[in-house]
């Protein structure tokens, strides 16, 4: 099968997502040095926010949806060995989540949209950018309707059989940004464009922040999905060696799905919008998330042990230093489950209902999302990246020498800015403030942190150039490389799966009760009782 | 790099990964007493707000 087409469709996505990335990793650094106070003259509360705002919605929407797009296509075509369907199609979801990105540049880059990448209301911005963002997200529901029709295609031309294990997983997360995306989509149609063209004079920033509690948890693992599914379907292979299991690699993906919609109150402990009971019940399904989390990191390091034993690797722990540490997928798995598990802990802190008032609104937050999103995700996109690049381009890898410094870097700059970034938090330094230079002891005893954090944010965006320039470098190659992904086999392959971890049908009716049960009477309180609407905030 | 027997692989591919269980409890209990460090160690001795 010729894919040609295919894979000028999945690069141009992820030179997108790379573009954006490269753009928000200079904005990072700006806002590091910027908000430390040691250099005056680039304080400015307007371009900080103006950047701020930028740098999340480039790092969160546009990096993070277009390489999941431009991923999935590849996925799809690889896996089940069938043309992108209705590739017309593909190119006009491609088309409409660009130009939603144009049109929510012009206002956030001329600071009309200073209002972070969450968008809480009564912060608000220009009609634009929310349309913008509409747009961004409309374009990425052709991508779902894409994977879910070839995924239906596949399983008529294979009736019974296990559907391939990264196209479920990815299928699986199509119809979980369906889901995720349905709470953010209702604000913005509803609340956020009739507000901003002045259609309604006021809005409801409770009914407002439990919508975008719908979407703001469940957007993490549509991030995090394609990380782990290289975990499972990559990985394995490049290391030499089985996927441990690929029946628990479903129930995880199932369970991630499922567990990782109806929690989203989490991000709003300390709002009065909710009563206590919602809260708890959302606290204990987002501990739930956690047993997923644990069966993917027992199968994705059972499976690097089981390559290291067959590398020659012997005795509890000896298989790790026989993995192949110069694979960089295989090196940015490494790097990424090291700050999964630092990571991890600091969201088992946010999680804790009364723990988490300690650092609600502190810097440990931004440090713990960094780690995690900056970290664990956006390491492994990086380890794709090197490994699609030759096969998308047919050109080899420019410098895999580079590729490993890369990975290295990123991961010592990251561990760099975030540690002070948690302790920060822990000594009560705000975040989303633009200074924090006040003058008083308390915040002098924050500079030496700060100083530690200009250094890494530094180390950072020297690695987001080495990535750039060693994917650029790739692509304009004269040499010529033939490959095509390889995907893992399991140990034992799935014969004969039940039909709950080979399908999404019983699954998407759980989602809809555990969905009605945790956000139906949250959302139904605002129509039933006197609510009062804010005016506009903003920078 | 495959340097192992076709007996030894066999064998490895049928064992328990003792490796990882132990890491999984080490990463897993050591999750554990940081997170009962940071409630009794930072959060409690902060007292009430106010």
């Amino acid at each position: 099968m010729s894919n040609t087409e295919e894979k000028k469709l999945a690069l141009t996505h992820l030179w997108v997502a790379f573009a954006a990335f490269a753009l928000a990793a200079v904005m990072g650094l700006y806002q590091v040095v910027e908000r430390s106070g040691f250099f005056g003259f680039l304080e400015s509360r307007e371009v900080y926010y103006a950047s701020v705002s930028t740098h999340g919605v480039l790092m969160g929407f546009v990096l993070t949806t277009f390489f999941i797009m431009g991923f999935g296509y590849y996925v799809a075509t690889s896996s089940l060995k069938l043309p992108v369907w209705n590739k017309s199609f593909a190119w006009a979801g491609f088309g409409v989540s660009l130009l939603g990105v144009v049109l929510a540049a012009l206002p956030l880059l001329g600071g009309a949209a200073s209002v972070l990448f969450t968008f809480y209301p009564p912060m608000k911005a220009h009609p634009l950018f929310y349309i913008g963002a509409t747009l961004l997200v409309v374009g990425s529901w052709f991508w779902c309707v894409s994977m879910i029709v070839m995924y239906m295609q596949w399983k008529k031309a294979n009736p019974g059989a296990p559907v391939p294990l990264a196209m479920f997983a990815t299928t699986g997360n199509a119809m979980l940004w369906l889901w995720t995306s349905a709470g953010v989509a209702v604000e913005v149609l509803f609340q956020l464009i009739p507000w901003s063209l002045g259609w309604i004079d006021s809005i409801d920033p409770g009914l407002a922040r439990t919508l975008f509690a719908w979407t703001l948890h469940p957007i993490v693992y549509f991030w995090l999905i394609p990380t782990y599914t290289a975990f499972y379907c990559l990985v394995p292979k490049q290391a030499g060696g089985y996927l441990f299991s690929d029946e628990m690699a479903r129930a995880a993906f199932i369970l991630l799905i499922v567990f990782s919609l109806p929690i989203g109150f989490h991000h709003l402990y300390m709002d009065p919008e909710q009563a206590h009971g919602w809260k708890i019940l959302h606290a204990i399904g987002t501990f739930v998330v956690t047993l997923p989390t644990f069966v993917t990191g027992f199968t994705v390091i059972a499976s690097l042990e089981i390559a290291g034993r067959l590398n020659g690797g012997k005795g509890l722990f000896g298989w790790i230093a026989a993995l192949p540490w110069t694979n960089p997928m295989v090196l940015a798995i490494i790097l990424g489950l090291l700050m999964l598990i630092f990571g991890g802990f600091g969201g088992l802190v946010n999680a804790s209902y009364a723990m988490n008032a300690m650092v609600h609104n502190t810097a440990w937050v931004s440090g713990h999302f960094h780690l995690i999103f900056g970290g664990t995700t956006i390491i492994m996109y990086f380890g794709i990246a090197y490994y699609f690049w030759p096969i998308l381009t047919g050109k080899p890898l420019h410098s895999p020498s580079l590729a490993i410094t890369q990975l290295w870097s990123w991961f010592i700059g990251m561990i760099i800015m975030t540690t002070p970034w948690h302790i920060l938090g822990l000594l009560g330094q705000p975040r989303r403030i633009d200074s924090v230079n006040y003058n008083n002891l308390l915040t002098l005893s924050w500079e030496p942190y700060e100083v530690t954090m200009i250094f890494g944010g530094l180390i950072l965006l020297v690695s987001s150039g080495l990535l750039v320039y060693n994917l650029y470098k790739t692509q304009i190659g004269g040499e010529s490389y033939q490959g095509e992904v390889e995907y893992a086999e399991p140990i034992h392959a799935p014969s004969d799966l039940p039909e709950y971890l080979n399908s999404f049908k019983v699954w998407n009716i759980i989602i809809a009760v555990f969905m009605l049960i945790a956000f139906g009477y949250p959302i139904l309180q605002f129509f039933r009782m006197e609510t009062f609407g804010s005016g506009a905030w903003g920078v | 790099m495959n340097s192992v027997s076709e007996e030894e692989r066999k064998k490895i591919l049928e064992s328990s990964p003792v490796g990882t269980w132990a890491l999984m409890l080490i990463v897993g209990g050591g999750m554990v007493i940081a997170w009962l460090l940071m409630y009794y160690g930072v959060f409690l001795p902060r007292g009430h707000i106010g």
